[in-house]
């Protein structure tokens, strides 16, 4: 276009031009899947130019997750709590097993006992997972509870044994490290920006394209309604709470976080969420601090540098680790 | 501006005229672009139901166990029957915004609320 021509035509067809630029600009590629695993909803999505390598990593990783979930859920052929719920003897668990007892051990006994892998039989006696939970009289508590504690296991490399005739459950643990081995297989092929989402046990691999991924905190008692949100990069977020699975009876409302202590739902706080380095240890850590309540549930996580923590008390007064406002977002 | 539209061509004020219609459209376009968030049905095979919260309705989906319903307003999608024992679904309260997931998980019904434009969503995920 000729310079002699009037000023207005330069600025229209500019903003013209910058108009069609902000709609039509390059995005890149996305792909994302949904899959039923775990007992919840399983979501990857990831970012990328080349959508054929999106898609086949999304599946490898969905695929290491379903066989993983069988290897360390319980009822299934492949289980390994299984196997050593049923032996009285030494068993040779997988090196993922035996990576999720270890560290579940670590943590039962820097925590007292507020975390236990061994919670089976407490489990089933309430019925959470089933169609009609119930309240269970005292006695049966006790007895569930009878073992129970961080010396119930012992790990020597692959080999695990009972020491008590406890029931091994990896339900406050297993999700985590599931979600970090479909992140390593994201990064194996090639994937630098991705979430992978295990019913809000997540981790956000790289940046939301060019930001943080912006992640919000279900508030525990407004639905609805989030309590805060994060920015994060490679990091680990978990949220326990008492509003997710829950049944009332006679006014009292019983969820299903016990505290291993007492063989009663934990009181202490109404969600607690994590954010750590990996997903295994976000969801170890959740649990515990749930359990534990604010002041010690902060003094554990001063053993794991790297992790922060927003707790919400009973009260609904919330609590930050010292690192954790880094993360939130400011008003 | 007088001035300046006296010492234009009659070819210039044509294609003036012109340029500032289709610049008043297309800014008038972009402006009323859905902002919000869309909700998408998914029975664990396909996307069996799309769309927003611009009305209130009722709608049936059939899965292995039954019927579960929905609730859409505009203040969110719920599911507000499920013919499964524990009905957690129903408990799981509205989805809203952008990154929310309310699952019936032996119905294989999930119901995903994504943002029209998903980087300029207030949330990607939500940690509960």
């Amino acid at each position: 276009m000729p310079w002699n021509r009037p000023w207005l035509l330069v600025v229209l067809l500019t903003l013209i031009l910058a108009m069609s630029w902000w709609h039509w600009r390059p995005a890149g590629g996305e792909a994302r899947q949904v899959r039923l695993l775990m007992g919840t909803t399983v979501e990857i999505v990831a970012f990328g130019d080349n959508q054929r390598r999106l898609e086949q990593a999304i599946d490898a990783a969905m695929d290491e997750m379903a066989r993983l979930e069988r290897l360390l859920g319980n009822g299934y052929p492949e289980s390994d709590p299984d196997r050593i719920n049923a032996s009285d003897s030494a068993v040779t668990v997988a090196a993922e097993t035996a990576a999720v007892l270890d560290l579940g051990l670590e943590i039962a006994q820097l925590s007292n006992g507020a975390f236990d892998l061994g919670l089976g039989r407490l489990k089933t006696l309430w019925g959470m997972e089933g169609p009609a939970p119930r309240v269970p009289d005292a006695g049966a508590v006790e007895a569930a509870l009878a073992g129970v504690g961080p010396t119930a296991l012992q790990l020597d490399g692959p080999q695990v044994t009972r020491r008590a005739a406890v029931a091994i459950d990896l339900g406050g643990i297993a999700k985590g490290e599931i979600v970090d081995h479909a992140v390593a297989l994201l990064r194996r092929h090639g994937i630098e920006q991705a979430a992978v989402n295990a019913g809000g046990d997540m981790y956000l691999l790289g940046r939301h394209r060019d930001r943080p991924w912006r992640i919000g905190i279900q508030h525990p008692r407004q639905p609805g309604e989030v309590a805060a949100t994060l920015h994060l990069a490679d990091r680990a977020v978990v949220t326990s709470g008492d509003y997710e699975r829950f049944f009332e009876q006679d006014g009292v409302r019983y969820h299903h976080l016990f505290d291993p202590r007492s063989g009663y739902p934990a009181d202490a706080c109404q969600s607690v969420t994590v954010v750590a380095e990996s997903a295994v240890l976000a969801d170890a850590l959740a649990t515990a601090l749930f359990v534990l309540g604010v002041e010690d549930g902060l003094a554990l996580l001063a053993h794991f540098p790297g992790s922060d923590a927003l707790m919400i008390d009973a009260a609904g007064r919330q609590h930050l680790s010292a690192g954790m406002a880094a993360w939130l977002e400011q008003p | 501006m007088t001035s300046l539209w006296a010492c234009m061509t009659g070819a210039d004020r044509l294609l003036t005229l012109a340029l500032t219609l289709f610049a008043l459209a297309g800014a008038g376009w972009l402006l009323s672009a859905p902002p919000g968030e869309r909700i998408l049905v998914d029975d664990g095979v396909q996307i069996v139901y799309q769309g927003g919260f611009d009305r209130v309705a009722e709608l049936s989906f059939h899965g292995p166990m039954g019927t579960s319903r929905l609730a859409i307003a505009a203040d969110g999608v719920r599911v507000i029957e499920a013919p499964c024992p524990q009905k957690l679904c129903m408990g799981m309260g509205p989805a809203r915004r952008s990154g929310d997931l309310i699952a019936c998980l032996p119905n294989r019904l999930l119901v995903r609320i994504v943002g029209a434009q998903p980087a300029e969503a207030v949330h990607d995920l939500i940690s509960r």
